[in-house]
C-alpha cells in the first residue's frame, strides 16, 4: 500500500514537472498563434474603413484602384484619370463633408433626409468624380459605380514604402521603412559595440588579472541590468542634444542616437558571450603558440581569436537580436520618421517603437490593429532567424 | 531557505490583506464614495489627472483611476465594459459607433473643454506668421526650407504626434485640408517630447495644444483667409472663435453607468472643474 | 625572458603587443566609464529629488510634485505576481529538463524553445499579453494580466539559471542517494535541490531585476498613468516605476516641472537594480564558499 502510494506520488510529481517543462514551448506556440492569427487578418481586410465605399461615375472606365492611388488622388498628387488608368478627365475628389459646397442646407433637408439622393445626383452629374461615401447615406437605387480597393497583399505590405495607417479613405501599410529602420539601427549599434565589446572580452579573458576581472564582471552585469527606459531617458536628455551639437545637425533624434544607446545595451551580451568563447580555447594550443616564441598578442590574434570565431559571431548576432527587439529606448530617441534610412544622421522608425506608439490609439480589431500584429510577426520572425542561426553556430562548434 | 520563507509569507500576507480590503471597497461603493476608471486620449490625460486629483481631495473615499493609451484604447475599453469613462480628443468613428451599438451600449458624451492647437517654432526662428496654405505645404512636404516662407535659409524640421493620435487627425482634417503628412516628418509619442525637441531644434515646426506653450517655444500667428487676418492662439481667441484651430475634448460614458460617473462629470463641468481646465491651459466650455 | 636577444623583429613584436594591450585596456576602461557616466549622471541629478516624502507620498499637482509611492508599490506587486508564476514553473521546468527528461531529443527541444522564448522582444510579449490575458481571458488591464505577461518574460531566465545550478551539482550525490534507496523525487528534493538552492535563488533575484525594469510588456496590460491608491486586488490596475518614468519624461503639459521627479524615479529604478545585483553577487560568493566547505 505504502509503496504504491509512493509510486503514485512519484508519477504525479513527474507529470507535474513535465507539464512545467512544456510551458515555454506552449508559450512560444501560443505567441505564434496569436500574433499570426491577428496579423494575417490584415490581408483580408479592405483598406477602406468598414461602412464606407468609394464610388465613381458609371461612365468611368476605371474599375479598381490601389490604396496608394486612392491616397494620391485625395492628396491631389493624381489629378487626372489618365494617371490612374482611365480616360482623360479631371478628377473631382469628394468627401461627405464637402457636400455643403455643392448644396445648401435647405436642399439637403433639416435632418439631412435628402442627402442620399443628392449624393446620387452629384455622382451621376460629374463624370470625373470619385466619392468617398458612408453606406448609411447611399441611396437605394445607387447610380454610381462602387469600386473595390485592392486588399493589401504580403508583397505590398513588406515592400511598400509608405506607412500611413490612418490615412483616409484608404490606409497605407507599407512596412519596408520600418523593417529597414529596425535593421539599420541595430546593425549600426553592433558596428559601434562589437569592437568595444570584443576588446573588453579579450582584456578580461587574457590580459586582466583576477582582481580586475572580479571587479569588472559584476560591473558589466550591472550594465545589463539597467532598465531600457532609463537608457531611453538618458538618451533623451544627454545623447540627443549631444549628437545635435557635435554633428551640427538640424535634429538630434537620429538613427545614430538610437544606435549609441542600443550599442551600450548590447555590450554586456557581446562581452559575456565572447569572453566565454575566448576561454574555451584549449590551454595546449595557447601554450604551443607561446612555446614557439609568439608573443601573447600574436597568440591572441593568430590562435585564440580564430579558434573562438564562431562564439564571437554568436555574440554579435545575439547582440543584434537584443537591439532589434528593444522598444522604449528607441522610441524615445530616434525621432520615429517612417522613411527609408539613407544615412545614420537621419531619424528612423523601428518596428517595436511603432507598435508601442500606435497600438494604444488603433481601434481594436480594425485593420490598423491587425497591421501592428503583423509587424509583431515580422519582428518575431527576425528574432527567430537570429536565434536559430545562433543555435546553428553553436551546434557546429560542438 | 529563510529568504524564501520570508518572501512567501510576505506574498501570502499581502494577498490576504488585499482581499479583505477589496471587500471593504465594495461595500463603500453603495454610499457616497465612488470608484471610477477613466481611460483614453493622451491629450486629455493631464486635465483628467488634475480633475481626478482635486475631485478625490473633495470627496474622500472616492478613487479615480486615470489610464492613458489613446482614444482608441479608451473607446474599445468602453465597449468591453472595462472602463467607466473614455477620454477622447476626437468624436467616435463610424466603426466604433457600430461596434458600441452591437455591444448594446448607449453612449453619452460630455464636452468638457476645447483644445486649441498652436503652430509652434523655435524662438530663434524669425518667422512670425503663416497662412493655412503655407502650413499645409510645410506639413505635406512641398515647402522644405524656411526661406520659402520668409525665414532664414534653413531646412524645415517637422515634428508631429503619432499617426494614430486624435491630435494628428484633427490637424490633418482642419489645417491640412485632409491631405496626408509627408513621410519624412518626425513623430514623437507625446506632446511634451515635441515641446522639448522644438525648443532644442532651430528649424523645427510642430503643433501643440495651448496647454503646452511655454517660453522655450514660440507660437505663430495663423491666417485662415489667405493672409488677410492673422490671429495669435490664445484662450480668449479660441473662445470667441477668431482662432480657428480648436477642437472639443470629450468624456464618453455608458448610459447604464451614468449614476456612478455623474458626480465626476458634473464636477468637470462645474465652475471648479472649468477652472482646472483653464489652469491646465485648455479652453473652458463656458 | 630577460635573456632574450632584442633583435629588431623582437622589439617590433613587443611594441605591437604593447600597443594592442594598451588599446584593449583602454577600451575596457572606456566601457566601464560609460557605465559610470550613466550612473553618476542619474545619481547626481536624482539625489536632490529623493526624500522621505518622495518615496512615501502620492503624486500631486499634475505629477510634478509629491511622491511616487503608488508606482513603487505597483512595481513590487508586479514583481511578486510575476515571480509567483515564473519561479515555481521555471524551477520545475528546469528540474524536468535536468533530472527527469530521458530522451536527449526532448531535452534539446525544450532548451531550444526556452532560448527562443528568451529571444522574443519584450514588445511582442506586450502584444501577446494584450491579446491573450487582457482580451481573450477578459482579465482587462490588471495586475493579473501584467504579472503573467512579465512572468512569461522572466521564465527563460529562471529556467536557465536553475538548470545551471542543477548541472553544477556533482553526480556522485545523486548516485549515493539512489544507492541508499531513495526515490528519484526524494533524491531531487532532499539532496540535489538544497545544494543547488543558493544558485537558484541568485537566478530568482536576477530575474526580479529584469522584471522590475520592463516597460513594453506592461504598457498594454496593466500600467496606469495616474492612480493615487494602492491596489486592492489582482484585478486592479497599478502604476509602475518604469512606465511612470516614461510618462513623466515625455508627456505632461510642463516637462521641466516634472524633470526632477523623472530623475528621482530613474534613480529609484537604478537603486533597485543595484541592490538586486549586489545581493545576487553576495549570495553567490557567500554560498559559493559555504558549499565548497562541504
Amino acid at each position: 500500500m505504502n509503496t504504491s502510494f509512493k509510486k503514485f506520488k512519484e508519477t504525479l510529481i513527474e507529470g507535474l514537472l513535465m507539464i512545467s517543462g512544456t510551458v515555454t514551448s506552449l508559450t512560444v506556440l501560443l505567441i505564434v498563434f496569436f500574433l499570426f492569427s491577428e496579423g494575417i487578418g490584415v490581408f483580408s481586410e479592405s483598406p477602406v474603413e468598414a461602412g464606407y465605399s468609394i464610388a465613381l461615375n458609371k461612365a468611368n472606365t476605371v474599375t479598381a484602384l490601389s490604396a496608394e492611388q486612392v491616397k494620391n488622388i485625395y492628396d491631389k498628387k493624381i489629378t487626372n484619370w489618365q494617371d490612374a488608368g482611365g480616360k482623360n478627365e479631371a478628377i473631382i475628389a469628394f468627401r461627405m463633408d464637402d457636400i455643403d459646397t455643392y448644396y445648401t442646407e435647405d436642399e439637403l433637408g433639416s435632418s439631412f433626409e435628402h442627402l442620399p439622393e443628392k449624393i446620387n445626383e452629384l455622382i451621376e452629374k460629374n463624370p470625373g468624380i470619385i466619392a468617398f461615401v458612408s453606406d448609411k447615406y447611399k441611396a437605394k437605387e445607387f447610380n454610381g459605380k462602387i469600386i473595390t480597393v485592392k486588399n493589401i497583399n504580403p508583397k505590398s505590405f513588406l515592400g511598400g514604402e509608405q506607412w500611413f495607417p490612418t490615412a483616409e479613405p484608404a490606409a497605407q501599410l507599407g512596412a519596408l521603412p520600418l523593417i529597414l529602420g529596425t535593421l539599420w539601427v541595430s546593425f549600426c549599434a553592433i558596428i559601434l559595440a562589437l569592437p568595444l565589446g570584443l576588446a573588453t572580452a579579450i582584456y578580461m579573458a587574457e590580459i586582466a588579472n583576477d582582481k580586475v576581472r572580479n571587479v569588472m564582471k559584476p560591473v558589466i552585469e550591472l550594465l545589463a541590468g539597467i532598465p531600457s527606459v532609463v537608457y531611453g531617458f538618458f538618451g533623451l536628455v544627454v545623447i540627443v542634444p549631444l549628437i545635435q551639437d557635435v554633428f551640427n545637425l538640424p535634429v538630434g533624434e537620429t538613427a545614430l542616437s538610437g544606435s549609441i544607446i542600443l550599442g551600450i545595451m548590447a555590450l554586456p551580451t557581446i562581452i559575456t558571450i565572447s569572453e566565454d568563447a575566448l576561454r574555451t580555447t584549449p590551454k595546449a594550443m595557447k601554450e604551443a603558440s607561446l612555446a614557439l616564441g609568439a608573443t601573447n598578442w600574436q597568440t591572441i590574434y593568430k590562435v585564440i581569436i580564430p579558434y573562438s570565431v564562431s562564439g564571437i559571431s554568436a555574440a554579435a548576432i545575439l547582440g543584434i537580436g537584443r537591439a532589434v527587439g528593444e522598444t522604449m529606448a528607441v522610441l524615445m530617441v530616434t525621432g520615429n520618421a517612417s522613411v527609408i534610412p539613407h544615412t545614420i544622421l537621419e531619424p528612423v522608425r523601428t518596428i517595436p517603437a511603432t507598435i508601442a506608439a500606435e497600438l494604444g490609439e488603433a481601434p481594436q480589431g480594425g485593420m490598423h490593429f491587425k497591421a501592428l500584429f503583423a509587424l509583431g510577426c515580422i519582428l518575431f520572425i527576425i528574432t527567430l532567424i537570429i536565434n536559430l542561426s545562433v543555435e546553428f553556430i553553436s551546434a557546429k562548434r560542438k | 531557505m529563510n529568504t524564501k520563507i520570508t518572501f512567501l509569507t510576505l506574498i501570502l500576507a499581502s494577498a490576504v490583506f488585499s482581499s479583505c480590503k477589496n471587500e471593504g471597497a465594495k461595500t463603500e461603493e453603495t454610499t457616497t464614495a465612488v470608484s471610477i476608471t477613466m481611460k483614453g486620449s493622451d491629450t486629455v490625460l493631464p486635465l483628467a489627472q488634475k480633475e481626478a486629483e482635486d475631485f478625490m481631495k473633495a470627496n474622500a473615499g472616492s478613487t479615480i483611476t486615470v489610464t492613458g493609451g489613446g482614444t482608441g484604447v479608451g473607446i474599445s475599453a468602453l465597449q468591453d465594459g472595462t472602463t467607466d469613462i473614455a477620454m477622447a480628443s476626437r468624436d467616435l468613428k463610424a466603426t466604433e459607433k457600430l461596434k458600441l451599438q452591437e455591444a448594446g451600449k448607449d453612449i453619452q458624451s460630455a464636452t468638457i473643454a476645447y483644445d486649441a492647437l498652436a503652430v509652434v517654432v523655435n524662438p530663434a526662428n524669425k518667422v512670425q506668421k503663416l497662412t493655412r496654405e503655407q502650413i499645409e505645404g510645410i506639413f505635406t512636404g512641398s515647402i522644405a526650407n524656411w526661406k520659402e516662407v520668409g525665414g532664414a535659409d534653413e531646412k524645415i524640421i517637422v515634428y508631429s504626434r503619432e499617426s494614430s493620435s486624435g491630435t494628428y487627425e484633427f490637424f490633418k482634417e482642419h489645417v491640412m485640408d485632409k491631405k496626408n503628412y509627408a513621410s519624412t516628418i518626425l513623430s514623437l509619442p507625446a506632446t511634451g517630447a515635441i515641446v522639448q525637441s522644438v525648443g532644442q531644434t532651430k528649424g523645427a515646426i510642430a503643433y501643440v495644444g495651448l496647454a503646452y506653450l511655454d517660453v522655450s517655444i514660440k507660437a505663430l500667428e495663423v491666417s485662415y483667409d489667405q493672409g488677410k487676418v492673422f490671429v495669435a492662439p490664445s484662450v480668449a481667441a479660441a473662445k470667441d472663435g477668431s482662432y480657428p484651430v480648436s477642437r472639443p475634448l470629450f468624456y464618453f460614458y455608458n448610459k447604464s453607468s451614468e449614476a456612478k460617473v455623474k458626480s465626476f462629470v458634473d464636477y468637470a463641468l462645474s465652475d471648479a472643474g472649468q477652472a482646472v481646465v483653464a489652469a491646465i491651459g485648455y479652453v473652458p466650455v463656458k | 625572458m630577460t635573456e632574450e636577444i632584442l633583435d629588431a623583429s623582437g622589439r617590433a613584436k613587443r611594441r605591437a603587443q604593447r600597443i594592442a594591450f594598451f588599446t584593449f585596456t583602454f577600451m575596457s576602461f572606456f566601457v566601464i566609464a560609460i557605465l559610470l557616466v550613466i550612473l553618476s549622471f542619474i545619481i547626481i541629478r536624482g539625489i536632490p529629488a529623493i526624500s522621505w516624502e518622495f518615496l512615501t507620498e502620492m503624486p500631486k499637482d499634475g505629477m510634478t510634485k509629491g511622491g511616487i509611492f503608488p508606482a513603487i508599490i505597483g512595481t513590487l506587486c508586479l514583481v511578486a505576481g510575476s515571480m509567483l508564476f515564473a519561479f515555481p514553473v521555471g524551477v520545475m521546468s528546469a528540474i524536468y529538463i535536468n533530472e527527469y527528461a530521458k530522451s536527449s531529443w526532448v531535452k534539446r527541444f525544450i532548451q531550444m524553445m526556452t532560448n527562443n522564448l528568451a529571444g522574443i522582444p519584450s514588445i511582442v510579449f506586450g502584444l501577446f499579453g494584450m491579446a491573450l490575458f487582457v482580451n481573450r481571458f477578459g482579465f482587462g488591464d490588471s495586475i493579473l494580466a501584467g504579472s503573467l505577461t512579465l512572468g512569461l518574460l522572466a521564465l527563460p531566465v529562471v529556467i536557465r539559471t536553475t538548470e545551471e545550478a542543477l548541472k553544477s551539482v556533482d553526480d556522485s550525490f545523486r548516485i549515493a542517494s539512489i544507492a541508499l534507496g531513495a526515490s528519484k523525487w526524494q533524491t531531487t528534493s532532499l539532496v540535489v535541490l538544497p545544494i543547488a538552492f543558493p544558485n537558484i535563488i541568485t537566478g530568482l533575484i536576477l530575474s526580479i531585476g529584469r522584471v522590475s525594469g520592463e516597460t513594453a510588456p506592461i504598457l498594454f496590460t496593466v500600467a496606469a498613468y495616474f492612480l493615487p491608491k494602492l491596489p486592492s486586488g489582482i484585478f486592479d490596475q497599478v502604476m509602475a516605476l518604469p512606465y511612470h518614468l516614461y510618462v513623466i519624461s515625455t508627456s505632461g503639459t510642463d516637462l521641466k516641472a516634472s524633470r526632477e521627479m523623472a530623475y528621482g524615479t530613474a534613480l529609484v529604478l537604478i537603486v533597485i537594480v543595484l541592490i538586486v545585483n549586489l545581493l545576487a553577487n553576495w549570495l553567490r560568493k557567500y554560498f559559493g564558499n559555504k558549499v565548497k566547505l562541504h
